[in-house]
């Protein structure tokens, strides 16, 4: 069976739900963006975590400027050494801090809307990116023949909110300025009917998918071609209904998979299948 | 004295065939451009194979160089055709591709003798990631847009590879590349050429508890456009190797006009970096061709609420450019022009060319096709002759004088 890695929102999440899961994505203040928990306190937490034998991948999705790099090669080395299993990476820095200071951490390529294909995954899996971080904007067919094609093992979301937009500017903060409005939080946009979390804090600003992604109706096929992990991300779910998601499809099988996706399904009224069976387009004009 | 370390080569985009002409008659250095597949501007017009032959000839019949875009963020049922698809490159003389999917890069110099520049879609903004990929084979890196001058001159100091920015053009609201609002609104994918940018549109922005923020303007995510001109001495001066401007979706008297500009100020830079004034009337015409106001962006590490623009989705068309010459006729003293806006009897307006500096002219006579004489050109791509006595050359634009 594929392993359940959860993103949490909280320590405490994670001390509550640490027995329904295989292992945690964890993010790091200064380093990390998308993500609703930054640790602080990296060795406190990884310990707790190590002494319920559970995997952690950190990820160190930021795009890295010149700035970062003193605190990201300090933190990769400490992550080394706490024997992780493994780092999450966006900016090939990492790559190259890790090959220079001769680093044994497993990497886990993860540039979020670009990791569509098992070519490059195979390339990164020559740098050390034992793990590839499947983009959410692919369809399940694109994921098996990803997994059979690379070397890397993959990690595909299967629930949850989904990061759509990241920026190093702080849009709500600008638009409030601009009109003098008084900051507020929880901020969300919206079109056409729908709602889109959006966060603007030390990073920049990051917006979330109006609906949370159910894929569990595609976790025995992904089981079926070796799909490592199963991610879900807990970002604005309430936590309750989280251990409750939890619960169901640690109860799943072939037998009552589809009863399963309906629990998780009727418990939010804002579920969709993301771009597992929809592929996008992208020329909308002939051109010989 | 200021020492000039190396003259920057000036790099225009080029959407068509028209726009390539164009843009290496005005100034430009070198030229960038999509094929039909593996680009980023899958509804740009591209080049076909014939195309692109024609226009590397072109552009080294005038000793200048074509680049061409193969960042693509792809997937697996593309894999297949690129490595032909890049042999074709090749074959046809491209000067250099821009990859910035790594795996790419990697076939390019497995299969090929091809040049290789990192896209800006690969958002290389710091010194270890610059090495990685200067390491990886890439002969330059266009820098992500978010790269402050600090942030360049860093890299500048410590990766020997040449070093490409943006200086002029639309800028993404996101990181490039960390964006999909396209496709999760409109079924588009944005990194794969098909943006239907989103950032552009209006938003309702409201908290968890159902309270609307209303400004004057509603909420969006969309930013002024970036403008360098002040700042290109400095850059010069820092060794940058090649200048980028955006818009492979703009049209040829755009492409005309930032390339002319930009071209002078280098020029004028280079040729006398003690003595070069700044000129404000080349910010004039920029800000005159565009329709969107401009500023530095991060260039001065400053992407505060005056980056941002509201305008309730009105941006003002761009009407300035009323024709371009088609020729000149010697005997009859008369430009040939094709209309490319409403112009009129009586109107100032200003030529510019490739190798003509500006004219303000007034228009005293209109001749249309039959001979007739006319007072307006209303008809779009409208065919007439002006009686003028400077022989203008062909590819010389036509705009209102303001």
């Amino acid at each position: 069976m594929p392993k359940t890695l959860v993103i949490p929102s909280s320590f405490d999440m994670i001390t509550r739900v640490i027995n329904h899961v295989d292992g945690f994505i964890l993010g790091i203040k200064n380093l990390s963006v998308n993500l609703p928990f930054y640790m602080d306190n990296i060795e406190e937490i990884i310990g707790y975590i190590k002494k319920h034998n559970k995997e952690i991948f950190v990820s160190v999705n930021k795009n890295i400027h010149n700035d970062d790099l003193e605190i990201l090669r300090d933190t990769l080395i400490k992550l080394d050494k706490l024997g992780v299993t493994g780092v999450m990476y966006y900016d090939a820095s990492v790559v190259n801090i890790k090959r220079e200071l001769g680093l044994d951490l497993d990497l886990v390529w993860a540039q979020e809307h670009m990791t569509t294909n098992y070519l490059t995954s195979n390339y990164w899996n020559s740098f050390g990116a034992k793990y590839m971080f499947v983009s959410n904007e692919v369809t399940v067919d694109e994921i098996v023949e990803m997994s059979q094609k690379s070397n890397a093992q993959l990690m595909v979301q299967l629930f949850g909110y989904i990061p759509i937009f990241s920026s190093r500017r702080h849009l709500i903060t600008n638009y409030l300025k601009t009109f003098e409005l008084e900051e507020s939080s929880n901020y969300l946009i919206e079109k056409e009917g729908k709602s889109y979390s959006i966060v603007d804090d030390n990073n920049g600003t990051t917006v979330y998918s109006a609906n949370i992604l159910n894929g569990f109706e595609e976790y025995l096929n992904l089981k079926n071609n070796n799909i490592s992990y199963v991610v879900l991300n807990s970002y604005k779910i309430e936590e309750e209904k989280f251990i409750k998601v939890l619960e169901i499809i640690n109860d799943m099988n072939e037998s009552n998979i589809e009863s399963c996706v309906y629990k998780i399904d009727a418990m939010f009224d804002n579920v969709d299948r993301g771009f597992l069976y929809t592929e996008t387009v992208y020329k909308v004009k002939n051109n010989e | 004295m200021n020492k000039i370390v190396r003259k920057p080569e000036l790099l225009a985009p080029a959407g068509d065939l028209e726009r390539l002409r164009i843009a290496i008659k005005y100034g430009a250095d070198a030229v960038y451009l999509g094929g039909i597949q593996f680009g980023l501007r899958a509804n740009a017009i591209n080049f076909t194979m014939d195309d692109l032959r024609e226009g590397v000839e072109f552009a080294h019949s005038y000793n200048k160089k074509v680049y061409v875009t193969v960042n693509i963020v792809l997937h697996n049922k593309e894999i297949d055709g690129l490595v032909d698809y890049l042999k074709e490159l090749e074959q046809v003389n491209v000067d250099a591709i821009i990859v910035s999917d790594p795996a790419i890069i990697k076939l390019a110099r497995e299969y090929t003798n091809l040049e290789i520049h990192l896209s800006t879609q690969q958002s290389c903004l710091n010194v270890e990631s610059a090495k990685f990929f200067k390491s990886e084979g890439v002969s330059r890196i266009v820098l992500g847009r978010e790269t402050t001058k600090e942030d360049i001159q860093m890299i500048l100091d410590n990766v020997n590879v040449e070093i490409e920015t943006f200086i002029h053009g639309a800028m993404c609201a996101s990181y490039s590349g960390r964006c999909v609002l396209s496709n999760f609104l409109t079924a588009r994918d944005s990194n794969r050429g098909g943006c239907s940018q989103i950032c552009r549109w209006d938003f309702d922005l409201k908290n968890e508890n159902g309270y609307y923020f209303k400004g004057e303007k509603p909420f969006t995510f969309c930013t002024k456009d970036l403008s360098l001109l002040k700042h290109l001495p400095e850059m010069i001066d820092m060794g940058i190797a090649s200048f980028k401007l955006e818009g492979r979706m703009r049209s040829v008297y755009y492409v005309a006009t930032i390339v002319s500009v930009y071209r002078k100020v280098i020029d004028e830079y280079c040729s006398n970096p003690t003595g070069f004034e700044y000129n404000e009337e080349y910010e004039k015409v920029l800000r005159n061709c565009a329709n969107r106001d401009s500023v530095p962006q991060f260039f001065n590490n400053i992407y505060d609420e005056n980056c941002q623009y509201y305008n309730g989705r009105v941006e003002i068309s761009n009407q300035d450019f009323l024709a371009i010459v088609l020729d000149y006729d010697d005997e009859n003293q008369e430009a040939i022009l094709e209309q490319r806006n409403y112009f009129k009897q009586g109107d100032t307006v200003e030529f510019f060319g490739p190798n003509t500096n500006t004219i303000a002219f007034t228009i005293d006579k209109i001749i249309d096709e039959n001979g007739e004489q006319i007072e307006i050109v209303r008809h779009p791509r409208q065919v007439v002759r002006i009686p003028i006595n400077i022989m203008l050359e062909k590819d010389c634009m036509m705009r209102i004088k303001r």
